[in-house]
């Protein structure tokens, strides 16, 4: 298990290329949510990069570029972790946000080269969510531990996405 | 004999309830402009391990295989009897019939095997390992691995001039090329791209290689006799893979949803091609009429038409393709089988 650690720390630190490279494979999470509230009104909070509260995981949001594409974030969990994210490109009309991670630690979120897109479709009484994402296990190399695997990597993103859309839709929903 | 136009042919002095008039009009529509065309895009679904042969002339599935090992790369036989999908979780080189749409043998390569070329002349296999950082060659006879030469930092895309004398790999995590002499199979230069080359495509004269350099949102043109870099062209955001076609180049940009265009001579800029999401693998067929593009996120294979620069066609498929290589495989004017 030390051993193991050692080499991670290894890997984390010296790895040129840790943010860019990745394992072979690469998975996709996409989660959806009913909410019952109007399109604009769910646009208006999932399309404001920078305000991440209505998510329970994060406990800040630092960043600066606004809503323009290239905007970049800092998203701190209520752990302490921080992720580093910008933006690819928001397209008001489709109501569609687009960013990826450009920096975080395996030990936050053990993925790599994320990328993603939340977006919602609806009318005034009804809306639908879409969170889905792109994105390389935490692992860059073959036969990963365990924590860093596929698998981890998605169930980790389907939570964080799961835990998101339940808080936003109760909060959208209270809130009227 | 699987495209459904070699069939109607076959069939037709028989098909007595058209005329003959309209037999031949038939016969003319059917044959005259696709002749020169792909007749098959073989399609590499990785999240789904599923190979689809689409016939691209009516844009629909003919067949489906079954591949372990999450599938990634593919290349054909130059006589277009044989796929070769790569397999890198799998470490392996699957070996596909074309035309009994079958599995002829599984052969293990490397740690990550990933990208995957042919030469044309001799049919050699050359791939890529990710891990090793090797260039692998295999026997097209014996189907065993036969030599290997040490590239950059894990090579991804792979491509070999079309006098076979050449091979090019982009080194990803060294930001080169490497350029291998075909023959003596030894590295005999290095060149230095754009951030992270993934794709690597050769034009046909043999005389430039085009890398998609997935960090740096560019392509890095290399003058393959010069063996230094011509030009840096910036394109969409993550660029994959590239694909040459009537003196332009097409672009995929994973993350920007789009097909990057420009013009090979004078390097401008012609356009961004909207298409399905997360677009990687791309490939032109010879008659300069389309590009095919695997759209990962959207799970299709897209139809691009050269002339009026839109998709004009689109499947379905398996989920998670890539089709990273030449993916396309002519059905018409092969040789009888037994020739060279």
């Amino acid at each position: 298990m030390v051993k193991r650690l050692i080499a991670l720390a290894l890997l984390v630190a010296f790895a040129p290329s840790a943010a860019n490279a990745h394992g072979p494979s690469r998975q996709k999470v996409v989660s959806k949510i009913e909410i019952n509230a109007p399109v604009d009104k769910v646009w208006e909070v999932i399309g404001n990069f920078q305000d991440m509260s209505w998510h329970p995981a994060f406990a800040k949001t630092e960043g600066e570029g606004g809503n323009e594409d290239g905007a970049k974030r800092t998203l701190t969990t209520k752990d302490g972790g921080k992720i580093f994210e910008k933006i690819i490109k928001r397209d008001n009309e489709a109501r569609a946000l687009s960013y990826e991670i450009t920096e975080v630690d395996v030990k936050v979120v053990p993925v790599t080269n994320y990328a993603s897109t939340i977006s919602v479709v609806g009318t005034a009484e009804k809306s639908i969510v879409e969170w889905r994402s792109a994105f390389y296990r935490g692992f860059v190399n073959n036969d990963p531990p365990p924590e860093l695997s596929d698998e981890a990597a998605v169930k980790a993103i389907t939570g964080v996405y799961e835990s998101g859309l339940g808080a936003l839709k109760a909060k959208l929903e209270g809130g009227k | 004999m699987h495209s459904s136009r070699t069939e109607f042919a076959t069939a037709w002095p028989c098909a007595g309830q058209f005329s003959f008039v309209r037999r031949c009009t038939l016969l003319i529509v059917l044959l005259g402009p696709s002749l020169a065309a792909a007749d098959e895009a073989f399609v590499v679904s990785q999240n789904a391990g599923r190979l689809s042969i689409v016939d691209v002339a009516t844009m629909k599935i003919a067949a489906e295989i079954a591949i372990d090992g999450k599938p990634a790369g593919i290349a054909l036989s130059p006589d277009g009897r044989r796929a070769y999908v790569t397999a890198p979780e799998g470490r392996a080189v699957v070996v596909i019939d074309a035309e009994k749409r079958a599995i002829e043998k599984t052969i293990d390569v490397g740690k990550g095997p990933l990208g995957i070329t042919v030469n044309p002349i001799d049919g050699r296999i050359f791939v890529a390992d990710w891990y090793e950082h090797k260039l692998y060659a295999i026997d097209p006879v014996r189907l065993e691995i036969m030599a290997s030469v040490e590239t950059g930092l894990s090579p991804s895309g792979v491509a070999v001039t079309g006098d076979g004398r050449l091979i090019v790999t982009a080194d990803r995590d060294s930001n080169q090329v490497s350029l291998i002499d075909a023959k003596l199979f030894n590295v005999i230069a290095t060149v230095a791209t754009g951030e992270r080359p993934f794709g690597v495509t050769i034009d046909a004269a043999g005389e430039r290689a085009y890398t998609a350099n997935v960090a740096s949102d560019d392509v890095t043109i290399i003058d393959l006799n010069a063996r230094k870099a011509l030009a840096t062209i910036k394109v969409g955001h993550r660029p994959y893979a590239v694909a040459l076609s009537r003196q332009r180049a097409f672009v995929t940009d994973q993350h920007g949803e789009t097909v990057s265009v420009f013009d090979t001579n004078s390097f401008d800029p012609v356009g961004k091609i909207a298409v399905g999401g997360f677009p990687e693998g791309i490939a032109a067929d010879e008659a300069g009429r389309f590009i095919y593009v695997s759209c990962w996120d959207a799970d299709r294979l897209e139809r691009i038409d050269v002339e009026t620069m839109k998709v004009n066609g689109t499947v379905d498929v398996p989920a998670g393709p890539r089709s990273f290589g030449a993916f396309l495989r002519k059905t018409s004017g092969l040789p009888p089988r037994g020739e060279p």
